[in-house]
């Protein structure tokens, strides 16, 4: 640790955490910025009622099992079909993850410090990722326990349910890294939202068409690339060929094979690394 | 109506990144009627489909959003708005300013693009395209003046415009018709059905209730947006 200045003050003597500490401390505290914790209670409204929102599937799906004996939504579908909620809750919460840092110009402070902007990057992408799966993963959790609970008829759908969670892990880490790719190109924070929106919006709304229009010429397997175009169909079709689980596209099925797994993959590695260069530019100003 | 503002506010919205946001929808409007055109689907059924479904389903909404709040959240939220507030105009004359640009622009990126992408489909085939043309732009002119008053009301306008937008009227809307006499995109489509005999097309909401609807909310968030801006404080962010 340097010191520019010794004039004279006091010097720390207590003990030195290090780095893994520093950026674990960010971490958290982006986490809990992302939930609004710690911050008025207007912040919260936002991040409480869109998970509120994704709670409503599950009980209404425990009811079902509990009354009907039967089961509503797949593990496997669930982030598929309430897609457009995680979608606004990244929209409307990743810019509240880098957007206040790049608006006041905090960032050569941080960076001021042994903080990395690997590390800088890292802590916030972790901290989205950690607030996108507890979205996604809170409900189907309840939804098993219930299952556990209520005793359905025959054994309970462990596999599928462990299937869902890992690809949820994979959602969020996809989601968060665009998103906050997304949302740092602007100080912000409403046009970051608004990014973040449409082009979730733009893949969701063109691919159906485009795949409907692709399939009326009689290529179903051409035709059926149309869905990696949006990343929740695209970890769902990761999922079906991981673990066989039915395909929960609108109609027809996905492109056979690991090119999926590996467009992920590509995909990840692509935001992280536009973070990553959008970083080293913020830093310098 | 004041020029200087108007103009400063043109510059502000697409002199930044703001108008690649604003380009990307029409684009893709434009884009997938020019796929639907190569793969020769190009009758009435599959315009209709396109120019309700995206067009005014999804385009709409969204630009009405970022031109709406755009006008005015970034001057707020950076604090330059107690310039603009600090001479000697009238401020229900800033709000009438800024939402004319706002409307404009919608014209322009959103009005525009979807008659392109219904001639490029069906060219003037029982006039869908001037159709969903006219009843875009009306729907955009009230977007723009609802979206600048929560711009106006709330920091957290742009959630809450999604949230309206893509909750209220897209998933709500879907499920309970009832919802759909409270949507500016039906009133829309109520105006754009008027003016297209396509057989392909049938609006849920009347009329009668589509135009006093469309001019009440309008006028009404236009005038509260400057009654607002007259008694507005400045307060720190969270």
């Amino acid at each position: 640790m340097s010191e520019i200045y010794d004039i004279g003050y006091r010097h720390y003597d207590g003990v030195r955490l290090g780095r893994g500490h520093s950026t674990r401390a960010l971490a958290v505290h982006s986490l809990r910025g992302i939930f609004g914790l710690g911050r008025p209670a207007r912040s919260k409204i936002v991040p409480f009622s869109l998970a509120a929102i994704m709670m409503l599937p599950a009980v209404v799906n425990i009811a079902m099992m509990a009354l009907l004996q039967q089961r509503g939504i797949a593990y496997s579908g669930f982030a598929v079909v309430m897609q457009a909620v995680v979608a606004i809750f990244l929209a409307a919460q990743a810019p509240t993850a880098v957007a206040p840092d790049l608006r006041h110009r905090v960032l050569p402070l941080y960076l001021s410090r042994p903080v990395s902007i690997t590390e800088y990057v890292g802590a916030k992408v972790a901290a989205m990722t950690v607030a996108v799966f507890a979205l996604i993963a809170v409900p189907i959790t309840l939804i098993y326990v219930g299952e556990l609970v209520v005793d359905m008829p025959g054994p309970p759908a462990t596999g599928e349910y462990l299937g869902a969670l890992l690809m949820a892990l994979v959602l969020a880490v996809l989601l968060s890294a665009f998103g906050l790719a997304l949302a740092s190109f602007t100080p912000r924070r409403g046009l970051g939202v608004a990014s973040v929106i449409t082009v979730y919006l733009l893949s969701s709304a063109s691919v159906p068409i485009i795949y409907a229009t692709l399939a009326s010429t009689g290529d179903e397997a051409g035709a059926a690339w149309a869905w990696l175009a949006n990343p929740f169909w695209l970890v769902d079709s990761v999922q079906h060929w991981l673990f066989g689980t039915p395909p929960h596209s609108i109609e027809g099925d996905y492109p056979s094979g690991p090119v999926s797994a590996l467009l992920v993959v590509v995909l990840i590695g692509v935001a992280l690394l536009g973070l990553a260069l959008r970083y080293r530019k913020a830093a310098a100003r | 109506m004041n020029t200087v503002v108007a103009g400063i506010t043109y510059r502000a919205l697409l002199g930044r990144r703001r108008i690649i946001l604003l380009l990307l929808l029409p684009l893709a409007l434009i884009g997938l009627a020019v796929l639907f055109r190569v793969f020769g689907n190009g009758d009435q059924r599959t315009a209709v489909l396109l120019l309700q479904n995206f067009a005014i389903g999804t385009m709409l909404p969204l630009l009405g959003l970022i031109a709406g709040t755009g006008v005015i959240a970034p001057e707020i939220d950076d604090g330059t708005i107690i310039h603009l507030m600090s001479k000697p105009i009238s401020r229900p004359v800033i709000v009438q300013t800024k939402f004319l640009v706002a409307a404009s622009l919608l014209a322009l990126f959103a009005a525009v693009p979807t008659y392109v992408s219904g001639w490029l489909l069906v060219r003037g085939e029982d006039g869908i395209a001037a159709g969903f043309a006219v009843g875009t732009l009306v729907a955009g002119i009230a977007y723009a003046a609802v979206f600048l008053l929560l711009g106006i009301v709330t920091r957290h306008a742009v959630t809450i415009g999604i949230v309206y937008a893509l909750v209220w009227e897209s998933l709500v809307g879907n499920l309970i018709p009832g919802a759909r006499k409270f949507s500016i995109q039906h009133w829309g489509q109520s105006i754009a059905d008027q003016l297209t005999d396509s057989p392909f097309f049938k609006s849920d909401v009347t009329l009668g209730f589509a135009v006093p609807a469309l001019l009440a909310v309008t006028v009404a968030a236009v005038l509260w947006a400057g009654h607002r801006l007259r008694s507005f404080s400045l307060t720190g962010d969270e």
